[in-house]
């Protein structure tokens, strides 16, 4: 659908929060917690499709509130949306999907964020009805930007400005046991807090991610798809389903985060470097599937049959 | 076998966990549990009459009741962290009783164990007046509650813990087999 950008403020140099609107003011479709759209955002040669929380409650039908951070590597998508959006310009913004909702059987909700993968809890402390505590890490000079975007005065909600303040051991050791952990942040973090958990014993039932937009950088590669003919070059800083797509193919693709499964190509030769949460191990073991929006290769070239 | 009849499993520690403990309806833990050479706490049922020791550690536990062990269960959990993993081994009402009780106070399938050890009797739910019949060894059992002789099945209930129970002699009434003990 396409919607309208109705307004755009600025809340630090590098996080925006855009109010997206259809052109009749026709109610939108309904956004849960946790659920992102897909937004079209045109580049210098291409245009490209990003992910972004709906942050505005999921009772909000009148607009979609979404908040974006200028990413340093920008391939063009937050930049465009930083520097060139301006209000009155219209996107292409696919109906809202979610692989990140809050359990319903949950008896309470850890929530742990890093930077701007504050966005899905956004619309989860609108929503939940059950007890939760939000843990919030981001740089010190972004405080005034999240603390502006949270309630005031709640003590379930906590902002760090370091790292080390925040003890994923400690917190993660003190839970009850009808909790679950909800993570969303960079990498390393996410991966720190879910390293923790599993060692204190929290079963995968209980842990649940959002990844989307951590897009994977590495190493060049090249692919051949067997199907069309073609040879696509993958560069360091874009993914394999962006450049298959900037090759003008149509590959299937969903949450392009490496969560839904939807993207899966058979790997004919080479060895992908999975970067996925969809493959078993059983299944990445055997080297023969990929997930294009996420993961890489380990070898220098790749044969899809695709 | 039909499909709503549990499998259980002989008892292995889940490594996956931080703490562990182990709830049995019997004096003892079956021979067959070769316990593991890490921190377990163990809840046991040792009644009146068979002989009481004292625990053998601080980590064990003995109740005079399955109620009493049962009931102390959920309080036992509302403070207990997550890491942590439990097995119950024991009769199947025992441990699905242990694995409802546990699934209330947040624990989810991966952290629960069940292993069926001792009596096959079983308790009966009487599918007409919905009164519970405990420990039955018989295929046929008249159902305190509403007198009918109830054929036991196979279907098991993991939510009410029993199997079901239903009217032997529906079709023609009076005509009620011999019962036999199957299930000692």
């Amino acid at each position: 659908m396409k919607l309208r950008i109705e307004a755009i403020s600025v809340l630090s140099p590098t996080i925006r929060r855009f109010i997206l609107a259809a052109d009749d003011g026709a109610p939108l479709p309904v956004a849960g917690a946790g659920a992102h759209v897909m937004v079209s955002l045109p580049g210098e040669t291409r245009s490209w499709r990003n992910a972004y929380s709906v942050v505005s409650g999921p009772g909000m039908r009148d607009h979609y509130e979404i908040v974006v951070r200028r990413s340093q590597q920008s391939r063009g998508g937050s930049a465009f949306l930083h520097e060139r959006a301006v209000a009155g310009d219209r996107l292409e913004v696919g109906l809202p999907q979610n692989f990140f909702a809050p359990s319903r059987i949950a008896g309470r909700h850890l929530l742990l964020s890093g930077g701007i993968g504050i966005t899905p809890f956004l619309s989860y402390i609108r929503t939940l009805h059950t007890p939760f505590e939000l843990h919030h890490c981001c740089k010190r000079e972004d405080t005034p930007a999240f603390a502006g975007l949270l309630p005031s005065g709640a003590t379930n909600i906590v902002l760090h400005t370091n790292r080390e303040e925040l003890n994923f051991r400690t917190l993660l050791a003190a839970q009850k046991l009808d909790t679950h952990l909800y993570c969303c942040g960079p990498e390393d973090f996410m991966n720190d807090a879910f390293g923790a958990a599993r060692h204190l014993g929290w079963p995968e039932a209980k842990i649940h991610r959002e990844s989307f937009g951590g897009v994977v950088s590495g190493a060049f590669f090249t692919v051949h798809l067997k199907k069309s003919g073609l040879t696509v070059q993958v560069r360091q800083e874009e993914t394999l389903l962006d450049a298959l797509e900037a090759a003008g193919l149509e590959p299937p693709s969903l949450c392009r985060g490496g969560a839904c499964g939807e993207c899966e190509l058979p790997v004919l030769a080479g060895i992908p470097a999975h970067h996925d949460h969809y493959l078993s191990d059983s299944r990445r073991a055997k080297n023969d599937a990929i997930m294009t929006c996420v993961s890489r290769a380990h070898t220098s070239e790749l044969v899809l049959d695709f | 076998m039909i499909k709503s009849r549990p499998l259980y499993r002989p008892f292995t520690l889940d490594v996956s966990g931080r703490a562990h403990l182990v709830v049995t309806d019997q004096p003892e833990l079956p021979e067959m549990v070769d316990l593991p050479s890490v921190d377990l706490e163990i809840f046991t049922v040792q009644t009146v009459s068979s002989e009481i020791e004292a625990p053998v550690d601080g980590n064990r536990r003995a109740f005079h009741a399955v109620v009493d062990l049962l009931a102390h269960l959920p309080r036992r959990l509302a403070n207990d962290k997550i890491g942590l993993r439990i097995y119950a081994i024991g009769t199947e009402a025992f441990v699905w009783d242990v694995h409802n009780i546990a699934r209330a106070a947040g624990l989810g399938s991966a952290e629960i164990h069940l292993t069926h050890a001792g009596s096959l009797r079983r308790r009966v739910y009487c599918a007409h007046c919905k009164t519970m019949s405990e420990d039955v060894t018989d295929n046929i059992v008249l159902c305190p509650g509403c007198g009918a002789s109830l054929l036991v099945r196979d279907h098991f209930s993991r939510r009410l813990a029993a199997f079901m129970g239903v009217k032997v002699d529906a079709e023609i009434p009076g005509e009620i087999p011999a019962a036999e003990s199957l299930y000692q």
